[in-house]
């Protein structure tokens, strides 16, 4: 069966603390942006505070939408141009069209993914719903973006180390506050995999739209669980890819990153880096 | 539209079914009435009908006459002719006749609606508790379970009730097939519904459904301890339009009660997912399967 789950025992344990995924009375980031892209799976709470949001930054809604296809253009490339066949989408989220695995796939059946998420839910979702063709593997992983050594010891179990890896990390860093460190999350993961591997990165900046951002931001934060999100600078983002080269045009405004002109404003940047 | 005398799958509806173009329609009758600022009552009345005939229309319970359609439309003052006339073709699309017209003689009133909100879905997801879910069920094990809430009924009336169950699992093998995503409990497994025999057979139709690219398994183990479905089996169906919304379907014994609205659905769709997220893993459901064949007692 090429649909696995890493690690033992996972998928039948209910936990006695229960994670914040099933509080259903706040918002949780993956089910406010299921709604922002249509979705259903989501409830009051997420709804409010996602419509909180589109009211002071209406393109929001493009926004996410822009992030999907980031998405797909982005593994498109890391699958078509660069030969990739192995990929560790940290911060899956609930599933929707075109996920890592149908891209990658969609070109070379073989790809492997392993899909990294902390919440019980999504998790549920991922196994039930992301199911990988039989010539590749899908995998999840049950493990918080900051535990990188359960996440890299996990994937090892599916992913070939020994081969370049696409590490994935969508609109998932500025859920990780400052003190946690986020670069260095991502310079562990970096240097566990080899030469040839690449990063694909977004995040939501101050740079750009600062008002609105900064206003809606904290509109959502007043409204999530635990999960808060932080803003970062330009600067910040850029040192994600410390030590890496970047593929052009470099770190851009997302909806600006290998495709036609257009005229989206949206607060985020995005960028892909190949360790040399 | 006919279907091929003697063909074999169901014809598929070129857009949505019939039960997902009733609800679509019946939301845009909704909304045009609330911004004309016009009651249920006063739009009854304008098409010769009740209050309660407006409820059921805008709530997609029933079909839809097109003279009434373009009555309560100029009485919404909804003049746009591109307007009347999608509204039009998606009255003809809610009228389409469904298979299971044949069957109006065996089925109750209150089940109908559900085969034709199961036809429109996009996905489904159930909790079973007692039983083997209507989609996965062999027919011995249909005629199994149809027995036992008709102790009176005549072999005949037997036979087609199992009859609309297998015609409903053509869904899985149509050419759009819905996503399922069932959630069945250990308890459902381990009641020889039929006997040992029949049950064992169920057993191995359920690994087979699960192997399905568009089938999901999951079994809710005893080892789990309680859970939050305390009511017991109930199913949520989702529609690929985004303006239609979930539909939660919990069967009764002389009834059904379905729930649209989100105060309602939210809560389901909640113990849904809790049920997902403590049951065994698609991957581990399979091998659960064949050690409960094992187990059962002859």
């Amino acid at each position: 069966m090429s649909t696995q789950d890493v690690s033992a025992g996972q998928g039948s344990e209910a936990t006695a603390a229960e994670p914040p995924s099933f509080d259903i009375t706040r918002a949780h980031p993956a089910r406010v942006y299921d709604y922002w892209l249509g979705g259903k799976d989501n409830y009051e709470a997420d709804r409010e505070a996602a419509e909180q949001f589109i009211e002071v930054m209406p393109s929001i809604l493009g926004g996410v939408r822009a992030n999907r296809a980031f998405l797909r253009r982005a593994v498109q490339y890391l699958a078509e141009e660069a030969g990739i066949r192995q990929f560790l989408d940290i911060g899956t989220g609930l599933p929707t069209a075109e996920n890592t695995h149908e891209v990658a796939q969609a070109i070379a059946p073989e790809s492997r993914i392993v899909y990294v998420d902390n919440d019980p839910i999504v998790l549920a979702h991922a196994r039930a719903l992301l199911t990988s063709t039989p010539e590749g593997a899908t995998a999840y992983v049950d493990a918080d973006a900051r535990d990188t050594g359960k996440i890299l010891e996990a994937a090892a179990g599916v992913l070939d180390f020994t081969q370049p890896i696409a590490v994935m990390s969508l609109l998932v860093l500025q859920y990780v506050p400052d003190e946690d460190r986020p670069d260095e999350i991502v310079s562990r993961l970096m240097d566990a995999v080899p030469s040839g591997s690449y990063l694909t990165l977004s995040d939501t900046t101050t740079d750009i739209d600062t008002e609105r951002v900064t206003t809606s931001t904290a509109r959502l934060n007043a409204r999530l669980g635990p999960a808060q999100s932080t803003l970062r600078s330009r600067a910040q983002i850029e040192r994600y890819f410390d030590g890496l080269e970047l593929v052009e045009p470099g770190i851009v405004p997302m909806p600006q990153w290998r495709t036609v002109p257009n005229t989206l404003v949206i607060p985020v940047f995005a960028g892909m880096g190949r360790k040399p | 539209m006919s279907s091929e005398p003697g063909g074999g799958l169901p014809e598929q509806e070129p857009s949505v079914g019939s039960a997902a173009a009733r609800m679509m329609l019946g939301g845009q009758l909704r909304r045009f009435r609330e911004a004309a600022g016009i009651t249920p009552e006063a739009a009854g009345w304008h098409i010769r009908s009740s209050r309660s005939k407006i409820s059921r229309m805008e709530n997609g319970r029933v079909g839809f006459k097109d003279r009434d359609v373009r009555d309560l439309l100029s009485l919404y003052g909804v003049t746009d002719p591109q307007v009347t006339s999608a509204m039009i073709a998606l009255a003809g699309q809610a009228q389409t006749q469904e298979w299971w017209a044949q069957f109006g003689d065996i089925l109750p009133s209150w089940f109908e609606p559900y085969l034709g909100l199961e036809a429109s879905a996009s996905r489904i997801r159930s909790f079973d508790l007692q039983f083997v879910h209507g989609l996965f069920q062999t027919e011995a094990y249909a005629r199994a379970v149809s027995a036992l809430g008709r102790r009176g009924a005549l072999p005949d009336e037997l036979d087609r009730w199992v009859a609309v169950r297998m015609k409903r699992q053509e869904l899985l093998a149509a050419a759009k097939p819905p996503r399922v995503w069932s959630v069945v409990d250990e308890a459902a497994l381990r009641r020889p519904v039929g006997g040992v025999k029949v049950m064992r057979a169920q057993l191995r139709r359920l690994a087979e459904v699960a192997e399905l690219p568009t089938v999901t398994l999951q079994v809710v183990p005893f080892r789990a301890g309680g859970h939050d479905a305390a009511s017991g089996s109930f199913t949520i169906l989702r529609f690929s339009e985004p303006d239609v919304p979930d539909v939660v379907y919990i069967e009764q014994l002389t009834g059904a009660i379905y729930l649209e609205k989100p105060t309602a659905t939210d809560h389901y769709l909640d113990i849904m997912n809790r049920l997902s997220a403590i049951s065994l893993s698609p991957e581990q459901t399979i091998p659960f399967l064949s050690d409960v064949s094992r187990q059962l007692q002859t």
